[in-house]
């Protein structure tokens, strides 16, 4: 068969089987240390292998005609129940491939990157263990051609996020942040599996990989697609960290910077979009659950993005900007522009992995000090981090032909052109915030005087093989908007064209001066928003004092404490209450009378083994004789 | 040579080399070492003669031996290699136990030689006197070897018990054996069957009761409700190595001949099925209450090996004597032997000098000064238990799909009700080896590994048959 592909299931069978091999090695090498560069180097070997099998799908797919370009390969059948036959199957179409490019490609430069980060730490080995698994349980996610197999990435990535998040397990903090990231994921991932039931519940009689779920949408009842979608979205929350489960996103940023690099913020947050693009078949047919997912995201953009003005610790402002863009990236698939949100996904993986990246180089040179306010005047002491980082902001902040500024603009757009102006007019006002928090950061860390001089004069740029990475993600967050350039710029929108014949929309014809307009729109917003972060802390400033709103903003709203008291107490009091009066009084109590009545009875019967042959001799006689009775009684 | 003989070479290789082995102990110069060596090479043999001769000579089901006083079947030659297999690890684990317990004489080899050559008799035999005759061999020798250590009262004690209440047993199969004669007018498996099917069963009185005696005296051999009493006190006095050949060898043969004589007949079968489902659900509940009070580990295993033959009785029951193959039994027996002989072998060893540990409170904290020991026990406790992956789990596994699949789904809940019994004290034993401090140092005569190494590949054969069902 001409669609049929023998090769998809090495792409993520290399880094697990790095995985494997590094964890083998770390379980037989951790007690006799080897040189440690070793584990990175075969770390680095199976995304690199897969990057390569993954620019070879792309250009597969690329040599098809458009109707037709899918590659699938069935590698053995699963599990088969009833009417459900699961194969554990690949599926390459346009949507997974561009997902696929990134995640190998960022993927590759993270596991390089964290050579150096990571060099000296404890437990070198597993970390790359991990971040190897991540990779393969991602490309599990992406490639696979069922939700059910989908599902097996889904829970591995957030296995992984889970183990990395809580690695430096000396500090309580660390695992306190692994497991609330970890319980938030699997709220989410109830949605998930009850969806995905609901899905199979109503179509899944006549196959359940997505060819043929897509072949049968139609049959689904109103009420029941609009259940799934909400269901799915509520996996898409836990996963993609949007009202109201974002809270362990930023709590996160307790693991290694690599880490947040590459899971909290180019990969696997966007898996929960990736998702909503995938079912866009049947989102696609429920406008109602669209605007839902557009109204959740642009909210959870425009409350991350408060928070993102006041925050100190430099990984937490990324934290919640990634929130915040995650959240366009909802609102662009939510008002059915599933090929700007995957864009956006797309130029977003860049600029956010260069962003921590760079982020972490700081870090790494200022020893572990990841307080703003303790930094300032980096610039001259680490030029290549500076102008690869601000690089980065300003894709971010959606300068113009820079690549998030496409990106971002064409969800804005498409919103608009939809009829979704409220979620335009957040969308604009956001923007604006991101230019601010941005800009924020980058004047505080890398311009004005140093704050502390001490470390200061001991901060250096950091070696090549962290630097390299930078620099080549900054050459991607420049030129990969121009991808997918816009009708009025020239272009011809190749990203919107390659993802159409996966993805269900339309495209509504709108004049070209409302797009200027909206287009002038973000760029006044930007401008606002930078001139005001050049004002307050361009110069130097010093650390402010929140009150009043800023305060509670400060704080993050209490949402915290807020679902603590609400959720959090309440459950631990009834499980408490389960433990302490219902599990020994009514659970145990019969349970342990059941055994006390045995051992009486056990004891009863030691006293027929006392040891006499005669007794036992009696025994004997007396059981053959009423057995002989029995037999008698039972002829007659 | 011809093909009787070949079928019956690894009985004979057994019954001439315990000749053989019998004539060398007379020499004062050999010592007990090497006859035990000898014994392993004997079994070893044998063993491999009778897997070389299952793969070789994949016969017919019930091919007639000796015109048809033997049959030789897949069943049989399983069951034989169990016993085989048996003897092997005995002879293993008593070279280890004689240095710590010096009461060994070198007769003690032909004498498991000699016994074990009666039990691959009784599994194949197929006519009344032959079972008669190798139930006897074989009781013999057992009878001495129970009471091997006569310096020993308990010994001695067990020896008298089982020899009286086995002489009870032996006059019940006779007096059976001669009523069902009278009933068929044979005494040969074959002709009793034809003679059935020609007159019927349910209203020939001699066959009936015939019969029941026949049972009776099979149950008693394996400790069945109501004739387990003796088994505690026999398996509690008898040598460490002896107790675990008894509890294996000894109920594999029995079983054998049991599920030989229940399908020779249809009839026979179905008027049996009644009174062997009460039987085996007595068996395993009283099994399971008798186990639940003992201190001691001997008598504790003595009390789980009645709960396990209240699990063959079941698969008794659900057997279709139409297509018998004997799967079922032969791998729960294969797979309850390993656990057993394991937990005996190891026992051998870390028993140490005149049994000095046998009860539960001697192993506490063994896990933390023996963790190797520690472990393979409990892998023995959780395959006699019948946790997955273990080959207990899937004996038991066949064993209740036999029942549901023969209808009898009361039995197969019963079953499983035991077997979640049974976990008290198996798990009792892990509980004191792992959660508790150690008081004792477990020190052994550790210059011999014989019994430690049979302890550690009988570990590995639980997970081995347990993953690889080959024998079904």
């Amino acid at each position: 068969m001409e669609n049929s592909a023998t090769y998809l299931m090495y792409i993520p069978l290399f880094p697990l089987l790095g995985a494997v091999i590094i964890g083998l090695m770390h379980v037989f090498t951790c007690k006799r240390p080897i040189f440690e560069k070793f584990y990175g180097i075969i770390a680095c070997i199976g995304p690199i292998l897969s990057f390569v099998l993954a620019l070879r799908v792309f250009f597969n797919l690329k040599g098809m005609p458009e109707e037709g370009r899918y590659l699938i390969q069935k590698a053995f059948t699963w599990f088969q129940v009833g009417d459900l036959d699961v194969a554990m199957g690949f599926l390459a179409d346009p949507l997974s491939s561009l997902m696929l490019l990134f995640v190998t490609f960022i993927g590759s430069l993270i596991h390089i990157y964290s050579i150096g980060y990571m060099g000296g730490e404890k437990n070198y080995a597993k970390f790359f263990a991990y971040l190897n698994l991540f990779l393969g349980s991602m490309l599990v996610l992406v490639l696979g051609d069922s939700p059910v197999v989908m599902f097996v990435g889904w829970e591995g990535v957030g296995l992984c996020s889970y183990l990395l998040i809580s690695f430096y397990t000396t500090e309580t903090e660390n695992v306190i942040a692994g497991n609330k990231a970890f319980i938030v994921n699997r709220i989410g991932d109830l949605g998930f599996v009850l969806g995905m039931s609901f899905l199979f519940w109503a179509i899944g009689a006549h196959g359940f990989d997505y060819m043929a779920l897509k072949a049968n949408a139609h049959h689904l009842a109103p009420g029941v697609a609009l259940t799934v979608c909400l269901l799915l979205f509520v996996g898409a929350t836990g996963k993609s960290a949007q009202i109201p489960l974002y809270v362990w996103l930023p709590d996160a940023m307790a693991g290694p910077t690599p880490v947040s690099a590459l899971i909290h913020a180019a990969t696997m947050v966007t898996a929960g979009v990736y998702m909503v693009a995938r079912f866009s078949f049947i989102y696609a047919h429920v406008p109602v659950a669209g605007s839902i997912v557009a109204w959740v995201g642009i909210l959870t953009a425009l409350l991350a993005a408060i928070f993102g003005m006041f925050q100190d610790d430099i990984k937490k402002v990324l934290a919640y900007s990634t929130v915040s863009q995650l959240g366009y990236m909802f609102a662009g698939v939510g008002v059915a522009a599933y090929s700007a949100g995957i864009f956006h996904v797309f130029t977003h993986a860049f600029f956010k992995a260069l962003l921590f990246l760079g982020a972490g180089a700081v870090i790494y040179a200022m020893h572990h000090q990841q307080n703003i306010w303790k930094m300032g005047g980096l610039k001259k002491k680490m030029p290549i981090t500076y102008y690869t980082m601000v690089i980065g902001a300003l894709a971010l902040a959606g300068c113009p032909f820079f690549s998030g500024f496409f990106s971002k603009d064409e969800i804005l757009f498409m919103a608009l052109a939809n009829g979704h102006w409220g979620i335009w007019l957040v969308g604009v006002a956001v923007a604006g915030m991101t230019a601010y928090y941005t800009f924020r950061m980058i004047f505080v860390v890398f311009h004005g005087e140093p704050r502390d001089q001490h470390a200061y004069d001991h901060a250096h740029e950091a070696p090549l093989v962290m630097t390299l990475p930078l620099i080549i993600l900054a050459v991607g967050a420049l030129f990969a908007g121009y991808l997918n350039l816009p009708a009025i710029f020239g272009g011809d929108q190749e990203v919107t064209h390659w993802l159409a014949p996966v993805v269900v929309e339309h495209h509504p014809h709108v004049s070209k001066f409302v797009e200027l307009l909206a287009m002038c729109a973000s760029i006044v917003a930007f401008i606002i928003g930078i001139r005001l972060a050049w004002q307050r802390f361009g110069k130097g400033a010093e650390e402010p004092t929140f009150s009043g709103f800023t305060e509670f903003a400060y704080h993050k709203f209490y949402v915290d404490e807020l679902y603590d008291s609400v959720f959090v107490q309440p459950y631990k009091r009834i499980g408490g209450a389960i433990r302490n009066a219902i599990e020994p009084n009514v659970t145990d109590a019969p349970i342990k009378l059941v055994s006390q009545l045995y051992m009486m009875v056990g004891q009863a019967f030691k006293v027929f083994q006392v040891g006499f042959v005669r007794v036992y001799a009696i025994y004997m006689i007396v059981g053959l004789s009423v057995m002989s009775l029995i037999l008698s009684f039972s002829l007659n | 040579m011809n093909n009787d003989f070949l079928l019956l070479m690894p009985m004979l290789l057994v019954g001439i080399g315990g000749i053989g082995l019998m004539i060398a102990s007379t020499y004062e110069s050999i010592t007990h070492e090497r006859m035990a060596i000898s014994g392993m090479g004997l079994f070893g043999v044998a063993f491999l003669f009778q897997l070389g001769n299952t793969v070789a000579h994949p016969t017919i089901p019930y091919e007639q031996v000796f015109n048809g006083m033997l049959v030789v079947s897949d069943f049989t030659r399983a069951s034989g290699m169990i016993i085989l297999g048996c003897g092997l690890a005995t002879c293993m684990s008593a070279y280890t136990y004689f240095k710590q317990n010096p009461f060994c004489t070198s007769e003690f080899y032909s004498l498991i030689a000699f016994s074990a050559c009666g039990m691959l008799l009784l599994t194949m035999a197929q006519e009344l006197i032959s079972v008669f005759i190798a139930l006897e061999i074989m009781s013999l020798a057992i009878y001495i070897l129970v009471g091997y250590n006569r310096q020993s009262q308990t010994a001695t004690e067990a020896v008298l018990k089982y020899l009286m209440l086995g002489a009870f047993a032996g006059a019940f199969f006779t007096m059976g054996a001669a009523l069902i004669y009278g009933g068929a007018g044979s005494t040969k498996f074959t002709e009793i069957s034809a003679s059935i099917s020609a007159n019927g069963y349910a209203g020939n009185a001699a066959l009936i009761g015939g019969s029941f005696l026949v049972i009776v005296a099979f149950l008693f051999k394996v400790a069945a409700f109501p004739f387990h009493a003796w088994v505690t006190d026999v398996y509690e006095g008898a040598s460490t190595p002896i107790t675990g050949f008894m509890a294996t060898a000894l109920k594999t043969a029995v079983f054998a001949v049991f599920a030989n004589f229940l399908v020779l007949n249809n009839g026979l079968h179905e008027g049996w099925i009644n009174g062997l489902f009460y039987i085996s659900i007595l068996t395993m509940f009283v099994g399971n209450l008798v186990a639940i009070g003992q201190e001691s580990l001997k008598r504790m295993l003595a009390a789980s090996g009645i709960v396990h033959s209240g699990y063959l009785l079941i698969a008794l029951v659900a057997i279709n004597t139409e297509q018998f193959t004997g799967g079922v039994i032969a791998y729960y027996l294969a797979a309850y032997s390993v656990g057993t002989l394991g937990i005996f072998a190891a026992l051998s060893y870390l028993g140490g000098e005149d049994e000095k540990r046998m009860n539960f409170a001697d192993f506490k904290g063994l896990a933390k000064v023996r963790p190797y020991s520690a472990a393979a026990i409990t892998i023995f406790l959780l395959s006699m238990a019948g946790i997955p992956p273990t080959a207990g789990f899937m004996g038991k596994f066949y064993i209740i799909t036999s029942a549901i699949s023969a209808g009898q789904i009361a039995l197969a809940v019963f079953g499983i009700i035991s077997s979640i019994l049974s976990m008290w004290y198996y798990l009792r034993l892990i509980v004191n080896m792992y959660f508790h401090d150690a008081v004792d140092t477990f020190e052994t005569d550790t210059c011999h590994k014989m019994a430690p190494v049979c302890t550690m590949v009988l570990a590995l054969c639980v997970f081995a048959i347990g993953l690889y069902p080959i024998i079904i």
